[in-house]
């Protein structure tokens, strides 16, 4: 009783001196919950949350191209996370790059789940907030469009961060609530990998249901300058891929011819949508240049940046000024491109299969304003500190020429999704299901003429593959997915998916030496570095904490 | 060169201008030897709101005067501070002019987080004042400094007191005849150690090692033997870069002025000091280059009035100019720059006339460039503290009451001026950087930064003694209004209601109240405020009749306190997604934009922002709580010996901790909340004896403080075994993997695999003479699962200090050590030193121990390596912590040796000179430290500027 009139003898001498608020500070320098809840404006950015945790694959590994993890490419560094990969000792301490992939990935299912649960709640209602919806009709409903086709991007956006999440790590827990002020969800089951394989399809399933863009690129209505979010062409892909890592025999043991039908089908959704051809005039070497992929009909997915010189600051040839010999094709890559014809035998990197050129800079071509001169003595001589391990440079995706201590840069588009992969998903799933020849009823085209699409596509081609057994026909799919998907982020998992990665990521890494002859260079072939993939590695680990965190519920894969 | 002996001379002519007049005054008085020493603690204790005699204080408090500080030189008090006063732990700063890095911790750690967390509070004759002002203050404004540690003495602080507080008082003019005091004094000081690389001929040699390493051990030397030779005969660079930008000693130098005196109804006391303080590069100052260099003025007049006989008016004003003026180059880039660049990189100059300073893509700051070739940057700041206040006597109204109001203002604000220029750097004759010539240009008298803090106390006491009975009471309300810098610390506001009552019967029994009630803007609703109740008791033994009747005891207390104090700087250094939230406003829900989308059909794409949540607001965050317990010991033995002695707990809970716990699955989620606990405790003893023998007297003096903390509980990841875990252990413990050695090549097959049954390191390929760990959890595989505690943190766990002060005649000596112990050092914090050659390094006399095994080359250290194998490339085996790079780091000092005489009446021969003394001092002369030893580095100071010693001369004189 006593302090109580202390407190109010003295709280009100307080009140009279200084007013009440003095300690009523706020510095509101941020968004407050009451902004957010008042500006639309700022409610769209909410819309945009659950993109940018997308990754290209520009700098995936150690600031690279993940293909050095798989046998397309080499690092040349001595040092870095690739190493943990190559030597098989992927830990849950030292793949910081695929930890801090599992938390980006849910923070853009985090991003999803919190969209979509107040754009469902307050959405509409803040559209008409403070507005004239009479003599702003036109805008006004065209915002009401958009928030409907963001809700269902948000599905999309789940189902493509799930689809990501169970190829690197198998089951994971499904999370569609949110921790916020006013509630911690506990934790959460982890599912088997079908389990999520199902919540992926019915996710893009339930945005189909709900309505997506059609084409951002092709709306009359102009909505050009919104291409680059989810529309029905990129959801239907999103299913094709997950639905075909399903059905393969890493997450399909048993071989359920099932999972390979709906697999083809889902693929042939995608071919069905997009009026069945790859662009007439697609170039192989120009489509992952600069801004083409936007441009291109085959594109379906693309993840854009802005002008920078990373990837070729990253992976020109240390002899070029800037230049980093980053990561570099592997001789096991560049031995998979095919002769036409009759093989030159000065010259082994003549007649072969023009993605190879588009792909590879290889000795004695011109790259970087210069004729690549690796023999002893040359500009780019083998010898040289950092100079690349296996003869070759990267040329794919790689502006040539840029003037890197300039500061020179370049637009780059990160493909996610292409035609030419859906035809490849099509003609794997289909052959695995029906054999290369069969057409059933509700598909339109077979294994062999999907495939045939992609090798005869305009600067491509080659003759079709003849094979009829389907296991060969099969290897022929796998070794066209090497070559056209080349450095796109599939190999490693592709191989995984296959079950192949214990016999091939355990072969030796061939480079060639090249020397000079007396009619010429000369190529040696020769191990430049040794691969260890151990059975534990089909997945990679959970991050250490988030298993130690689970109180049991997050069961870490099987031997780490 | 010249610059320097000039100001020497300059000083000294001062000196001995004073001297002579000295010497002719007969009426000097006698310097009474150790007046300052350690025996007069503990006699007063200070704190806010009344301070307490020696019979009737129940709190832990120990203090230091002002003079003592002086015997240690040093440009910057807090050095001076440093083994002074128990339970107040010294790191010693480096001897950079006008930067002031010295770090301190009362009662060590108690909270989980390094930074402002543990930072104790500093008030200044009352009021809350800042480290930046204590850092320049001058020994002789300062009457005591008190360090206030236990619960009975920090409750009253509320909300501010968990860490301890510091609380200066300064001096204060008594009645008298005007006294005149002028202190002179004028040192020359040098680094303690400089730790310099190898030469170039050292540093070739193990890269020949290093680089053939790299080649699959095959003999492939990079240099070649005449190389080699010319670094030995000339004709190839070796510099020693340290030679190209220090000198060999710099100036400090300062004269303080001090009136004081007064009547019955005025009273006061002035200070004015000025001091100039010189770096030790090696640099002439002109209008384009400068060296490092702090002048500092200062002036503090406290006036004490009298009036009517009720009102007694204080009006103190301390006001400081700093002007310190250094190379346009960051200092602690210029001492890393010289640590990283090789001797045999280039010569200083590219051409042979000195014009075009040498420079490389890799190594593009030439030193000596650095500092006199890019101009001179220079900053003033004026700081000012006034405070004024009123008490009025209420005896009227009942004997002892009285009334005080007082107010406080702190304003700084600094300044910015330079002259700028740039210099090409040179190669073989060939630009390398896209660095120019460029001509001086002057800028801008620029602001740069500014404090505004108000601060108004009204205070309510009564004092009175009856009979048997003593009180002392007093209650107050303080409020406080800080407007900083920086974005978020733009306002500033808390208020204290607070009080002690102080109760004593018949000098024997005494207890203490205190209580606070302290509301802080940083949180919300009722979590604002917080309220901190302690109870203290103390029991004069020595005062009962059992004890009186003489015998060795001459005076024994026992103390007790127990009480709450509160911590709001807890989560002040926080950054969750970029919010520096310096602890404040984390109830409140905010967003960000976030990164971009782009889209579009055509580049430049379009940019949508997106919008995240910075953090989970917490509306029911509150400040940490500590609670404290105090068990301590007065004693006085045979009349000269006083021990004291102190024994703490400090339990820690609801610590302000990031939430690591939280799923990953739920996104990139930031949640802070009062999370952790934390026990801390330790143990402090002050002892002094006072002997006399003959015309000899000494003192004899001593202390000994030392904590260790443990962490309770901090919401830890949870971690696959137990020792991997950082709870249960002290703050800061160093964790890593267990060093067992090197691999030997028994280690290898024929193809360079490691031989099965041998654990897989995860960290990139090995070879003979790596590091080889122990597989603690023998999962086959040497990764983070087999880290665990592999040393001491960085904050010693003890600190000493011991010392004798003894006069004869006219002369007096003190000598003083100070040590600590505890600690460790993990050499990989300092990369330049400890790294070799990866990453562009220099190589060091440890790199020559490494394992190397050439026979062919008669080298083989395979049995006595103690260093890894050398290797030009990234190396992330063996450069990560592990036991093998962690060293203990105990040292002992000789902090001060001061020898002084004071001249005898018949000398001393004026009318006005009172009295004259003239001494010497030398601080810091000789440290005995492992770490010294082996690495040359400073136990306190690993590495950039060093710490100083310092050889002075000075004189007092009194008028």
């Amino acid at each position: 009783m006593r302090s109580k009139i202390k407190y109010l003898i003295i709280g009100g001498w307080i009140c009279t001196v200084f007013s009440c608020d003095f300690l009523d500070t706020k510095v509101d320098t941020d968004l407050t919950q009451e902004i957010l809840d008042q500006n639309r404006n700022i409610f769209t950015g909410l819309a945009n949350a659950y993109y940018v945790p997308m990754q290209t694959g520009f700098y995936d590994l150690d600031g690279n191209f993940f293909a050095a993890a798989s046998d397309e490419a080499q690092r040349t560094q001595e040092s870095g996370a690739t190493y943990y990969y190559n030597d098989g000792t992927i830990s849950p301490d030292n793949v910081t790059d695929a930890t801090s992939t599992y938390r980006q990935y849910y923070e853009g299912i985090r991003a999803a789940n919190y969209f979509i649960d107040v754009a469902n709640e307050r959405g509409y209602e803040m559209l008409a907030m403070n507005r004239d919806t009479i003599n702003e009709a036109y805008w006004y409903e065209r915002d009401v469009k958009n928030l409907g086709w963001q809700i269902a991007e948000a599905h999309v956006a789940r189902a493509y961060y799930y689809s990501e999440l169970i190829k690197r790590f198998g089951g994971v827990p499904i999370v569609e609530d949110y921790i916020s002020r006013d509630k911690s969800p506990g934790y959460q089951e982890q599912k088997g990998y079908d389990q999520v394989v199902e919540y992926i399809v019915s996710e893009i399933d339930k945005a189909l249901e709900l309505g997506l863009q059609e084409s951002w690129r092709n709306d009359p209505d102009n909505y050009s300058t919104m291409d680059g979010r989810f529309e029905v062409k990129s959801a239907l892909a999103v299913k094709s891929r997950a639905l075909l890592y399903a059905a393969s025999p890493r997450n399909n043991p048993n071989n359920d011819i099932g999972k390979w039908e709906r697999a083809a089908k889902a693929a042939h959704d995608v071919i069905e949508h997009m009026s069945y051809s790859m662009p007439a005039d697609r170039d192989y070497r120009s489509y992952f240049l600069g801004n083409n992929p936007t441009e291109s009909d085959e594109s379906i997915f693309l993840i854009r940046r802005n002008a920078e010189n990373g990837p070729e600051s990253s992976n020109y040839p240390v002899a070029t000024p800037g230049g980093n010999s980053g990561v570099t094709p592997t001789h096991n890559l560049v031995s998979s491109y095919e002769y036409i014809g009759t093989p030159d035998p000065a010259d082994p990197y003549a007649k072969r299969d023009p993605r190879l050129e588009a792909t590879v800079v290889v000795n004695g071509s011109y790259w970087n304003g210069r004729i690549i001169d690796e023999s002893p003595g040359g500009t780019d001589d083998m010898s040289r500190a950092n100079a690349s391990k296996t003869g070759y440079y990267l040329k794919k995706f790689l502006q040539d020429d840029l003037n890197l201590t300039q500061g020179a840069s370049e637009v780059h588009v990160w493909v996610v999704f292409r035609y030419a992969e859906i035809l490849l998903n099509y003609a794997e799933a289909m052959n695995r299901a029906y054999g290369p020849d069969a057409v059933p009823a509700g598909f339109s085209m077979s294994a062999r003429a999907a495939l045939t699409e992609v090798r005869n596509s305009a600067s491509t081609n080659l003759p079709a593959v003849t094979v009829t057994d389907p296991g060969l026909f099969e290897q022929a799919v796998k070794h066209e997915r090497r070559v056209e998907l080349a450095f796109e982020d599939h190999r490693y998992w592709d191989l995984l998916r296959w079950n192949d990665a214990s016999t091939v990521l355990n072969k030796p890494i061939e480079g060639v030496l090249v020397g000079k002859g007396s009619s010429g260079y000369t190529y040696t072939v020769r191990n430049v570095a040794t691969r260890t993939f151990h059975d534990r590695n089909y997945y990679l680990p959970f991050p250490r904490a988030e298993v130690g965190n689970s109180n049991g519920t997050l069961k870490q894969n099987q031997g780490y | 060169m010249f610059y320097m002996n000039r100001n020497i001379i300059n000083n000294l002519l001062v000196l001995t201008v004073f001297a002579l007049a000295a010497i002719t005054n007969p009426e000097a008085q006698a310097y009474a030897a150790g007046a300052d020493s350690i025996e007069n603690r503990n006699r007063i204790a200070e704190g806010t709101l009344f301070n307490t005699h020696r019979e009737n204080t129940a709190t832990a408090v120990s203090s230091v005067s002002g003079g003592r500080l002086y015997q240690t030189v040093s440009a910057d008090l807090p050095n001076t501070l440093t083994g002074q006063v128990p339970g107040l732990g010294v790191r010693m700063g480096n001897g950079q002019p006008g930067y002031n890095s010295t770090e301190w911790l009362i009662r060590g750690i108690g909270s989980y987080t390094y930074g402002r967390a543990n930072e104790s509070k500093i008030f200044i004759d009352g009021f809350e004042s800042s480290a930046e002002y204590l850092a320049y203050m001058l020994p002789c404004e300062i009457e005591s400094i008190s360090v206030l540690k236990d619960a009975g003495a920090l409750t009253p602080f509320g909300m501010t007191g968990s860490n301890g507080v510091i609380w200066v008082t300064t001096k204060r003019g008594r009645i008298g005849a005007p006294q005149v005091n002028i202190k002179v004094r004028t040192s020359l000081q040098q680094p303690i150690n400089i730790n310099k690389p190898l030469d170039a001929y050292d540093y070739a040699t193990l890269y020949n090692q290093a680089y053939s390493n790299d080649n699959g051990m095959v003999w492939t030397p990079y240099y070649s033997d005449d190389v080699l030779a010319g670094y030995r005969n000339g004709t190839q660079p070796n510099i020693d870069w340290y030679d190209q930008i220090l000198r060999k000693n710099a100036n400090y130098s300062d004269v303080a002025a001090s009136v004081s005196g007064g009547g019955h109804t005025a009273r006061y006391n002035i200070v004015m000091g000025y001091s100039n303080h010189q770096g030790l590069l090696d640099v002439q100052n002109s209008d384009h280059a400068s060296n490092l260099n702090m002048g500092r003025f200062n002036l503090r007049a406290n006036l004490d009035m009298e009036l009517f006989d009720i009102f007694e008016v204080k009006v103190d004003i301390g006001g400081r100019l700093e002007e310190r003026k250094a190379p346009n180059y960051n200092i602690w880039n210029l001492f890393e720059d010289v640590a990283k660049l090789p001797a045999n990189t280039y010569w200083v100059f590219d051409d042979t006339e000195g014009q075009n300073y040498s420079g490389t893509a890799v190594y593009p700051n030439n030193p000596r460039g650095s500092i006199r070739g890019l101009g001179w940057y220079s900053s003033r700041t004026r700081i000012t503290q006034a405070n004024f206040s009123i008490r009025e006597k209420l005896d009227f109204i009942t004997p002892g009451l009285y009334l005080e109001e007082s107010f406080s203002f702190y304003s700084r604000s600094r300044s910015t001026y330079s002259k700028t220029k740039n210099y090409t750097r040179y190669n073989d004759g060939k630009t390398t950087t896209t660095d120019q010539d460029s001509p001086l240009t002057a800028s801008w008298y620029n602001a740069d930064g500014m404090l505004d803090w108000k601060q108004a106390k009204a205070t309510l006491g009564y004092e009175r003694v009856l009979g048997r009975h003593r009180l002392n009471g007093a209650a107050a309300f303080h409020i406080s209004d800080r407007k900083n810098d920086g974005q978020y610390e733009y306002k500033i506001h808390y208020m204290n209601i607070f009080g002690r009552l102080n109760y004593n019967y018949d000098s024997r029994y005494t207890a203490e109240l205190g209580f606070s009630s302290f509301g802080t803007d940083a949180y919300t609703g009722s979590n604002k405020w917080g309220f901190y109740p302690s109870l203290s008791a103390a029991w004069v033994i020595s005062n009962e009749n059992f004890l009186k009747a003489g015998g060795p005891v001459d005076f024994l207390k026992l103390r007790a306190s127990v009480g709450m104090t509160g911590g709001n700087e807890a989560g002040s250094d926080f950054n969750v997604n970029g919010y520096y939230t310096s602890g404040r406003y984390l109830y409140q829900q905010y967003f960000y934009w976030n990164n971009t989308l782009l889209t579009g059909t055509s580049a430049p794409y379009v940019g949508n922002g997106s919008v995240a949540p910075r953090f989970i607001a917490n509306p029911g965050l509150k400040p940490e709580k500590s609670l404290k317990y105090n068990l301590g010991l007065d004693v006085t033995l045979w009349k000269n010996l006083d021990i004291t002695a102190d024994f703490f707990l400090d339990k820690r809970r609801d610590i302000i901790t990031i939430d690591n716990t939280i799923m990953g699955y739920y996104g990139n989620i930031y949640y802070v909340g009062n999370i952790g606990k934390m026990t801390n405790k330790g143990l402090e003893l002050g002892l002094s004896y006072n002997g006399k023998a003959g015309e000899f007297t000494y003192s004899l003096y001593g202390m000994f403080s030392t904590s260790v903390n443990k962490i309770d509980y901090m919401a830890e990841p949870g971690t696959p075994h137990p020792y991997n875990a950082a709870t249960g252990h002290p703050f800061g413990a160093r964790f890593g993997l267990v060093s067992e050695g090197f691999y030997q090549v028994e280690d290898f097959d024929d193809k360079g695999n490691l031989v099965s049954g041998i654990p897989v390191p995860t960290f990139g390929s090995v070879q003979p003479g790596d590091l080889k760990y122990a597989d603690l959890d023998g999962d086959g595989y040497i990764d983070d699962t087999d880290i665990m505690k592999v040393g001491n943190p960085y904050y010693s766990k003890m600190y000493y200090s011991f010392g004798l002060s003894g006069g004869w005649r006219g002369f007096d000596l003190n000598v003083m050590f100070r040590g600590a112990a505890g600690s460790t050092v993990n050499l990989l914090d300092y990369y330049s030193q400890f790294v070799t050659f990866m990453n562009n390094q220099n190589a060091y006399k440890i790199a020559q121990g490494a394992w190397a095994y050439y026979p062919n080359k008669g080298i083989d250290n395979r049995a006595n390596a103690a260093y890894p194998r050398l290797t030009t490339v990234n190396n992330n085996n063996n450069y990560r912590n592990s036991s093998f790079w962690v060293r203990k780091n105990n040292f002992l000092r000789i902090q001060n040796i001061e020898l002084g005489y004071e001249f005898a009446g018949n000398v001393v021969n004026s009318k006005n000179i009172s009295s004259l003394r003239l001494f010497g001092n030398v601080t810091n002369p000789v440290t005995w430290s492992r770490l010294l030893k082996d690495y040359n580095m400073d136990p306190e100071t690993f590495y950039g500027y060093p710490s100083l010693r310092s050889f002075t001369v000075g004189i007092s004189i009194g008028f």
